[in-house]
């Protein structure tokens, strides 16, 4: 029988809890525990910063917070410590939230930024700490705080403690790796902004993956204060604590759930295994060594060489459902009703008047071409209707309801998908992945092996059907443009903005690009298209809008609008000679 | 001196000793050796002061085994580093008692670490002898025993007894200002000093804390120029009084009176201001302390060792005359029990007293503190003398208020 | 209590600026391989006491002037950042993983100091550590002063480089977009390797100025990355005057905060300042 990898981690979870009744000498005890504690940390970080690539420079900020948490409660007001974990977990948690509505608030807190943004709050945490009444200076001691029994003895109690939270915190990372919270989170690591656009709620995604980060890591924090027993400012809020989180997470590899918890035991074991030496401080320097090595010829970490195999063995079993998805069309529709009405749009960019209050009318079922020169304000009217800006003033209503300045996955929902004109495929999702996406967040909003059938049924249609393993970097432009493409259709979207799938294509792909378009407005769609290959212009769209310096200033058929001389001057140049 | 220059010195040392071992000397030790285990920061932000330990501790082994050893046995020093963590030292006491099975237990240094180790010798019930425990009040243990002889409430007594000097000499400050580092250790006594100085009518200027870790000292020292007291005590921990120390130099302040709580003792002296600083101390290298013929050899095998090793300061003061001590007093109890048992050892300990290079020492007071024999140093022509109190005065040494 | 005297202020103030300065100057190197290259080198706090212990021992051993001793200093460091980049340029690694690479050679590094000279404190005994030049009830300490002249003059060359030469608007041109700049003709690579020596270098300038005026050990490493990466973020990435001004910035409030409040605040205000400029600045990166 073969044992899956969570399987086996909870089979040796079981088999640790049965240490302390072996009659092992305690310091194995001891031992395991630094290194459960080591595992929590890492893991915990890794959910919030391996998954959405948040780097967090904090953790030890959240760790204090859970520290002394335990502290005040146990070692000054006496409370049992038992009770004071709980409570060191959620005031890391609140911490952890509040910070993080305040920062992902702001789209370009990002990367390094996020980073140091949390080792400032780490440092400001200390300082209020050591100031006022909770530290004062002269540390906190956990000395007369009694432990109970919860097993064979009280000094197992930190043991089991320990190790219940290194599976608890193990089986959260595993159960989020592979849920719908894991795959918006690894899609936000990628591309936070698409993943909004294709439906992930990502504000409070990330929220709440902070918030279990943060929290789980109060929570070590509790226990570790009863360890050591006896808790000063200095040795909590240092910046080693942070740094050897991140170096045991990047070490056994962040894609993985697994990884940091190999990290974690590796570095810990690996300066253990220098404390007893002769030569401690070249021990020090070997670690160093050992990390330098590591990073530089496994740059995805230990456990990175599992990661696209796993990914492939998941996938077998849902092929087989492809043939029973029917296609994915709309109701048929009505003719002329209109689908989306935009009035008085407007959005400047410093000063910049980049959208001057365009109307524009797109009616139910047909295909209308937005065209007009660079510039002109096309892209930026399809960055406000699928809500990844907000508009200055005007609105947006989408079925009968105002979407004016709802959040781009609010819009996704409500079931409009876009393309972008230079495609944005999550890089680490294969290209069956990539599409699997939008059909969980989009409008379908479909579970996991539906989302996954459905979209293989759009890899076919696209004919991308052959590359459903591959990864986007694997790709040539045209077949990038259209997994564009099958993505936004996996979310069976009701109005499907394309921008500029055709500019980059040779003439025969555009030919092959054209008939698909046709196929899906045949399919019940209704579609914007932003385009510059004029002829297909012509060829595909029922109505025009043409758009100079954010006005609309022609609408109609298209050889009729193209034939007036205002168009033909703004958007054409010169008129031909 | 170059690594591969002291890796053949180490090996060669090693040798040595070893021969020393096979030596047949007097009352060759034999039979299974008697193992104390013990910690030291090594690595890490704590790791400035543990050559001093580890040079100490080496060499009182290496004496004792030349002498016969424990009870007739051999004696092996298990030392681990436990690289300046709380949680690490605390796992390696549990290694060394349950894993190496170590008969006896020395501390390691720093009020941290030492509680940790303390946490483990409480849970099997083994005596755990230690030094510089900054904080008497959380050794809440009855089989720990401090070798830094400092009284159950230095904060109170040290700080007194600083007073005391000054009144010696009729030179009595009347306004104090008191900077402090908020490390544990030093905030305590400063915390102390605040109370001892409103008991006694000193006035309080000036009164400063920052977080420990500062690198700024220049607005502290204008402060403090601005402030003028009579007085100056520094709650410093290590480089933070030298930082100080500087800041006030550069501004021509140089206050009246000014205690160092514990400062970096050789550093502190060679610098350019210093002249006159105070500090406490245990232990310095001239008579009378060295009139202890024990003293004066350690002193003198120290000197050469500690040179030997590269530590730019050779001196035994506080730090390793502590170290020293808490091996005197496991062999005084062990030689005097004839056992090795934790029990019987920490009961003798109880009710006797142990002569050491600081001292005789008592272990009957509250949390097993005795007395406080914290003396008074000064920085006089760059090296520094105990000026007080005048039995352990360095021959014509006094307490200079310029 | 009293209003503090303007001496009181005024000494404070130049020793905000002082001590902001330094920052400064750890902060150039930094910032511009974090800006121009997108490596967060974590080593350069490391390399910066390197050259301080090395000023040491040139100094005190081999009998140099201190300032004298950068002749021996900057040709190994430019040699040392050369060589660094090579080798994380030929594994074309990732910003993070850079920062994780540079602490795995900060360790070395530490490490080495220990062995070298021990975690024992070091304190530079040179001529300047006494002179001082006086302004009325101000004292400027010759130490100080000179990492403040070394440190604008550093910050701002290094401005008219990036700005003024063809060589800088190269180096700038490669940060902001390799593939164009190579398509213009410019060797990518050879200005990496030429930018992180630069860098390097810097660090050795500033271990320098640590060792002018600090006692040295080797876990003292850790203790300026907090305060110096606020620098460098406040004074934006790759901008060589934004350090500088940022550091002084810093460094007066820490001082004012010390002076006026107290200074166990100190922090606080240092990495407020920090949360808030990134809260509020509109996308200067």
């Amino acid at each position: 029988m073969r044992l899956s990898l969570p399987g086996g981690i909870a089979v040796a979870g079981l088999a640790l809890a049965a240490v302390p009744f072996l009659g092992l000498p305690p310091f194995y005890e001891s031992f395991l525990y630094l290194i459960f504690s080591a595992v929590v940390m890492a893991t915990s970080w890794n959910i919030l910063s391996g998954y959405s690539g948040y780097f967090s420079f904090g953790h030890g900020a959240f760790f204090g917070a859970g520290m002394y948490t335990t502290a005040t409660l146990a070692g000054r007001f006496e409370l049992p410590f038992l009770w004071t974990l709980p409570a060191a977990g959620l005031i890391s948690a609140l911490l952890g939230v509040g910070v993080g509505a305040v920062v992902f608030r702001l789209r370009r807190l990002r990367g390094e930024l996020f980073a140091l943004l949390t080792l400032a709050v780490t440092f400001v945490l200390a300082t209020i700490v050591l100031n006022t009444p909770i530290d004062g200076g002269q540390g906190v001691s956990l000395s007369a705080v009694p432990l109970p029994a919860i097993l064979s003895s009280p000094s197992s109690t930190l043991y089991i403690l320990g190790l219940g939270m290194a599976l608890l915190t193990l089986w959260i990372s595993y159960r989020i790796y592979g849920s719908k919270l894991g795959t918006g989170l690894f899609a936000i690591h990628d591309d936070e902004d698409v993943a909004e656009v294709m439906g992930v709620p990502t504000f409070r995604y990330k929220l709440m993956a902070f918030g279990l980060s943060s929290g789980l890591a109060g929570i070590a924090g509790g226990i570790h204060a009863m360890f050591i027993s006896y808790v000063t400012v200095g040795e909590t809020f240092s910046i080693i604590v942070p740094l050897n989180v991140v170096l045991m997470s990047v070490l056994g590899g962040t894609r993985h759930w697994l990884g940091p918890a190999v990290g974690a035991t590796v570095i810990t074991g690996l300066l253990y295994g220098f404390t007893a030496g002769d030569y401690p401080v070249a021990g020090r320097a070997a670690v160093g060594l050992i990390l330098i090595v590591v990073i530089l010829f496994m740059p995805e970490g230990l456990l990175g060489r599992f990661i696209p195999r796993l990914q492939r063995r998941r996938r077998v079993t849902a092929v087989t459902a492809v043939t029973a998805v029917p296609p994915a069309t709309v109701a048929a529709p009505a003719p002329a009703e209109t689908l989306l009405k935009i009035s008085g749009l407007a959005k400047a960019f410093n000063g910049l008047q980049a959208l001057d209050g365009a109307d524009v009318e797109v009616r139910r079922g047909e295909i209308l071409g937005l065209v007009g020169p660079n510039g002109s304000g096309k892209s930026t009217l399809i960055n406000l209707v699928s809500g990844h800006y907000r508009s200055d003033s005007g609105n947006i209503v989408f079925a009968g309801r105002d979407i004016t300045g709802l959040a781009a996955h609010a819009v996704a929902r409500a079931g409009i998908a876009r393309t972008y004109q230079i495609p944005r495929p999550f890089a680490h999702f294969t290209v069956l992945q990539n599409v699997t996406l939008p059909a969980m967040f989009g409008r379908a909003a479909l579970d996991r092996v539906a989302a996954e059938s459905e979209a293989l049924y759009w890899l076919e249609f696209t004919g991308l059907g052959d590359k459903a393993d591959a990864l986007p970097e694997d790709l040539n432009l045209h077949q990038r443009k259209f997994l564009e493409l099958a993505r936004a259709l996996a979310a069976k979207p009701s109005l499907l903005l394309l921008d500029e799938v055709l500019s980059g294509l040779t003439p025969s792909e555009i030919e092959h690009a054209i008939s698909t378009i046709r196929a899906i407005r045949d399919r019940g769609a209704t579609i914007v298209f932003v385009e510059h290959v004029m002829h297909a212009v012509m060829e595909l769209s029922d109505r025009i809008v043409v758009l100079n310096y954010g006005k609309v200033i022609a609408e109609g058929r298209p050889d009729d609008v193209m034939r007036r001389p205002e168009v033909v001057t703004v958007y054409l140049g010169k008129p031909h000679a | 001196m170059k690594p591969i220059t002291r890796l053949i010195l180490a090996a060669g040392g090693a040798l040595l000793s070893l021969g020393m071992v096979l030596q047949p000397v007097a009352a060759a030790p034999a039979g299974p050796p008697i193992k104390i285990g013990s910690t030291l920061a090594l690595t890490g932000p704590l790791a400035a002061t543990a050559m001093i330990h580890k040079l100490t501790g080496e060499i009182y082994v290496e004496e004792l085994n030349k002498r016969g050893g424990l009870l007739g046995r051999p004696v092996e020093w298990i030392v681990k580093d436990d690289q300046s963590k709380p949680d690490v030292a605390r796992t390696l006491y549990e290694q060394l008692i349950t894993v190496d099975h170590v008969d006896l237990l020395l501390g390691p240094y720093a009020t941290g670490n030492i509680l940790s180790a303390m946490g483990v010798a409480q849970k099997y019930h083994k005596m755990l002898v230690h030094h510089t425990l900054g904080i008497p009040s959380l050794a809440k243990y009855d089989m720990q025993f401090p070798a830094w002889s400092v009284g159950p409430d230095p904060a109170t007594t040290v700080t007194n007894h600083l007073l005391d000097a000054f009144a010696s000499v009729g030179k009595s400050p009347k306004t104090i200002a008191i900077v402090t580092s908020k490390f544990p250790s030093v905030y305590v006594m400063s915390e102390g000093m605040r109370e001892v100085a409103k008991k006694r009518g000193l006035k309080e200027v000036l009164f400063l804390e920052w977080e420990f870790g500062n690198k700024d000292f220049g607005p502290i020292a204008s402060r403090l120029k601005d402030a003028n007291p009579d007085f100056v005590f520094v709650g410093a921990l290590g480089l933070e009084g030298n930082q100080l120390l500087d800041a006030m130099k550069k501004i021509d302040y140089a206050p009246p009176l000014q205690y160092y709580m514990y400062p970096a003792p050789g550093p502190l002296a060679k610098a350019p201001g210093a002249e006159h600083a105070l500090a406490g101390s245990i232990f310095e290298q001239h008579p009378p302390f060295t009139n202890n013929p024990t003293a004066a050899a350690f002193v003198k095998i120290y000197n050469e060792r500690a040179a030997k090793a590269g530590l730019p300061d050779n001196a035994v003061e506080t730090q390793a005359a502590a170290s020293y001590s808490a091996w005197q007093i496991i062999e005084a109890a062990v030689t005097a029990t004839k056992s090795l048992d934790d029990k019987v050892l920490s009961q003798w300990l109880k009710t006797h007293r142990v002569d050491t290079i600081q001292g005789s020492l008592r272990f009957d007071g509250p949390n097993n503190f005795g007395d406080d024999l914290m003396r008074l140093k000064q920085v006089q022509n760059g090296h520094w003398v105990t000026v007080w109190p005048k039995e352990w005065a360095a021959p014509g040494a006094k307490l200079l208020v310029p | 209590m009293n209003f503090p005297s303007w001496t009181l202020l005024g000494q404070s103030l130049l020793s905000g600026i002082f001590i902001g300065s330094l920052y400064g100057l750890l902060g150039l190197g930094l910032s511009l391989s974090w800006g121009m290259l997108r490596q967060i080198n974590l080593a350069h706090f490391a390399l910066a006491f390197l050259g301080a212990y090395l000023t040491f021992q040139l100094t005190t051993v081999v009998g140099m002037d201190p300032l004298a001793t950068l002749v021996v200093i900057l040709p190994c460091f430019f040699a040392f950042g050369v060589l660094m980049q090579w080798l994380l340029s030929r594994f074309a690694i990732s910003p993070f993983n850079s920062l994780l690479v540079t602490f795995g050679l900060t360790v070395i590094i530490e490490s080495s100091i220990q062995w070298i000279w021990t975690a024992d404190f070091r304190n530079l005994e040179s001529s300047y550590g006494d002179m001082k030049f006086k302004i009325g009830t101000l004292y400027l300490p010759l130490p100080e002063l000179l990492t403040l002249l070394i440190s604008i003059a550093l910050s701002l060359s290094t401005w008219a480089l990036l700005r003024y030469t063809d060589l800088g608007r190269a180096m700038r041109a490669a940060a902001e977009d390799g593939q164009i700049a190579s398509a213009f003709g410019v060797n990518q690579r050879m200005l990496a390797l030429l930018l992180s020596g630069m860098a390097a270098a810097f660090a050795g300038v500033a271990g320098l100025c640590l060792a002018l005026s600090y006692t040295l050990s080797p876990s003292q490493i850790y203790a300026w990355i907090g305060v110096v990466f606020a620098a460098v973020m406040i004074g934006g990435l790759g901008n060589p005057l934004g350090p500088l001004v940022a550091g002084i910035v810093i460094g007066v409030a820490e001082a004012m905060t010390m002076a006026l409040i107290s200074p166990a605040w100190a922090p606080l205000v240092s990495f407020s300042l920090l949360i808030l400029v990134l809260l509020t600045r509109a996308d200067t990166i």
